[in-house]
């Protein structure tokens, strides 16, 4: 349980993260 | 239980009352903007953010840890507490070139070393792994907290961990970074002053320098053994021999019962009985004291070996059987006779073999002093590296990192000369959640009334403390990392610091489920989280300050195998009894090879960093170590002087 919450943790920020970048790119293009 | 007197109360009542002071008056402070609630404006003096430092590495959980590996390990525990040196070196190196590139926190500088999706992969990831980390650190800081209302107040374990965690949330809440500064500060002082009355309070309950050493000199030789849980309904026995000549030193006479479980009293009485033992010389029995043929001992559960080596110090080898002697395993090579092994700082048992073989302290050298040039290569890396940006100038951040941490030093040697006076006094505990617990049972079983309630005033500081900063910076993550990046940056500094204060809400109840992960055994759980946590991503948070060539891509992957190898290799793996619990040097080096075979190809498979983001950050933060194309592209472009 311990290291689930670690990963979801991070894979949360880095999703978002994601979305976030491809959204900057499609507004640029 | 401890028993507080009207004395005892007015010290606590008086602190409490100086701590909402302190929330009230910096509440308006930091309202005025999130720069001045995370870092204070930027205009803090040196010794400001040093009692800090020193603050940040002195928790409720620290004396625990330590008198764990100093009841255990002796004087030469304490090289487990060496890593934080690490600041010695940072403080002339890596904080400078933090501190210079003026970010908040290391997910920002990140996003300066690195540019592009795999910079901003990075920095969505960090600020999502610091939320879990600073929950991780509020669960064992709490636990610490609720086995010393335990301790006092016969509490359930749940109870000091809820009350005071909350009671931290609201101080925090109230009063922003500001809040947390201060209460460092007052924390640095309280804590320094009860930290050297309570450790020379337990030098002179056991008798003062003199007689601990001459009483070390004459204990007898002690082993810790866990007896193996499926060695139930069978007999066992011990054989100890010399280590050169393989001569019998002590053995069983006759064999003693293991059994599936013995009472609570009995247990009691076994455990007062090896430490009878190990404090008098035993002029009519010789060899194995305890445990003997009269013993019924509980499969599963930790015990003291004890036995008269006479005035032989030679070097022994401790094996048990549990089948009358046809096959033995070995439980301690290389161990030492007697008691007096505990006062050398290089008790050595060998290269490799042993309690404490050269190669874990040549580990522990390469991680402490090498460390110093990366960035995050300690967790504590992370809350220094907000104590760095609030210092006023370069130089005030480099001396404040250098002073808390001298400090943190000195103060762990103070400690461990009252837990060697604890042994002393209670020799052979053979169980760690109870040892580790040496440094307080001497403050608050020996103290005198009235200094008692100012040691609580003194704990609930430190507890405090350690509370708000992590609630505060893992706020800050939440908010200026994660919401006001990537949710909604046109949020309002008023909205801002409303995320801050939910998130740390959120922070909190992370830290209590914890809390029942941890458990409690401490000690364990905080090497783990110190040192082992972080072995896969050492060196690459060492090569994205001292290589240019080390890219994104390369950071990241590292981070992400090294959470899923490190929490398998040192805690999953071995519960569930697919490989053995490993000497914790040997966990470090095997998560740096496993580590290196993923970062390192996907660094030279991926395109290194952009060349305008590399000068920019170059000519910003001016890094030492392997930059010499960047440093060529920024003088050709007039961005720094060229020599």
């Amino acid at each position: 349980l311990g290291m689930t919450i670690a990963y979801v943790a991070s894979f949360v920020g880095m999703i978002f993260a994601y979305l976030h970048y491809k959204k900057r790119e499609r507004k640029e293009s | 239980m401890i028993t507080f007197q009207f004395l005892d109360w007015l010290w606590i009542v008086l602190f409490v009352a100086l701590m909402v002071f302190f929330g009230v008056y910096f509440y308006r402070m930091g309202k005025r903007s999130q720069s001045d609630f995370f870092l204070a404006g930027r205009g803090l003096p040196w010794w400001l953010p040093a009692s800090s430092v020193y603050a940040t590495h002195t928790a409720t959980d620290t004396p625990i840890w330590v008198a764990g590996v100093v009841y255990k390990y002796g004087f030469s525990g304490l090289w487990y507490a060496f890593f934080s040196a690490w600041c010695a070196i940072s403080a002339f190196v890596s904080t400078r070139i933090f501190r210079r590139s003026l970010a908040y926190s290391q997910a920002e500088w990140q996003s300066l070393r690195f540019g592009g999706l795999g910079a901003e992969l990075l920095r969505g990831w960090l600020a999502g792994w610091q939320v879990f980390m600073n929950m991780f650190i509020l669960g064992w800081v709490g636990i610490a907290m609720g086995k010393i209302c335990q301790m006092i107040f016969g509490w359930d374990l749940w109870m000091g961990l809820f009350i005071f965690t909350t009671l931290g949330a609201i101080y925090v809440l109230s009063s922003g970074y500001w809040g947390v500064v201060m209460a460092d500060f007052q924390q640095g002082v309280v804590a320094f002053l009860i930290i050297v009355i309570v450790s020379i309070w337990g030098v002179v309950a056991a008798g003062g320098p003199d007689e601990i050493i001459s009483r070390l000199n004459s204990y007898s030789s002690t082993v810790e053994w866990e007896v193996p849980a499926d060695w139930e309904n069978r007999r066992g026995a011990i054989r100890i021999t010399d280590a050169e000549t393989g001569k019998a030193v002590a053995e069983s006479d006759g064999s003693f019962a293991i059994a599936t479980a013995i009472s609570e009293e009995a247990q009691a009485r076994l455990e007062s009985e090896a430490a009878a033992m190990i404090k008098s010389k035993q002029e009519e029995m010789a060899g194995l004291l305890f445990p003997t043929a009269e013993d019924e001992i509980q499969a599963g559960e930790k015990y003291t070996i004890v036995w008269d080596s006479g005035d032989s110090d030679s070097r022994v080898n401790v094996d048990v059987t549990a089948d009358g002697g046809s096959s033995w395993s070995r439980i301690a090579s290389q161990h030492f006779s007697g008691q007096a092994w505990r006062l050398n700082f290089f008790s050595f048992t060998g290269m490799f073999e042993g309690q404490f073989p050269v190669a874990w302290f040549i580990t522990m050298m390469i991680i402490a002093l090498i460390g110093g040039f990366g960035m995050g290569t300690s967790i504590d890396w992370y809350p220094e590296a907000q104590r760095i940006q609030s210092a006023k100038t370069v130089r005030d951040a480099s001396y404040s990192i250098w002073a808390g941490s001298a400090l943190v030093l000195i103060r762990n040697s103070i400690w461990a000369a009252a837990i060697i006076g604890f042994f002393v006094l209670y020799p052979g505990i053979a169980d760690s959640g109870e040892y580790e617990m040496a440094w307080y049972r001497i403050g608050f079983e020996y103290l005198p009334v009235g200094l008692i309630g100012f040691l609580f005033a003194g704990v609930l500081a430190i507890h405090l403390s350690t509370v708000s900063t992590h609630l505060n910076l893992g706020a800050m993550y939440a908010t200026r990392d994660f919401y006001h990046h990537y949710v909604n940056p046109k949020a309002s500094e008023a909205s801002l610091v409303k995320v801050g204060r939910i998130s740390t809400f959120v922070l909190l109840l992370g830290s209590f489920v914890f809390g029942v992960i941890i458990g409690e055994e401490i000690t364990a759980w905080l090497i783990f989280a110190l040192w082992i946590m972080a072995a896969g991503v050492w060196l690459p948070n060492i090569l994205q300050v001292i290589w240019w060539r080390f890219n994104s891509w390369g950071y990241l992957s590292a981070w992400m195998a090294n959470l899923g190898l490190s929490w398998l290799v040192v805690w999953i793996l071995p519960r569930f009894g697919v490989i053995p619990a490993l000497p914790d040097y040997l966990q470090f080096w095997i998560l740096i090879v496993l580590n290196a075979l993923v970062y390192l190809p996907v660094t030279f498979m991926t395109k290194p960093e952009n060349l305008d983001h590399l000068v920019a950050y170059y000519a910003m933060s001016r890094p030492i170590g392997f930059w010499g194309p960047v440093r060529k592209e920024a003088e050709r472009r007039g961005l720094i002087p060229s020599n």
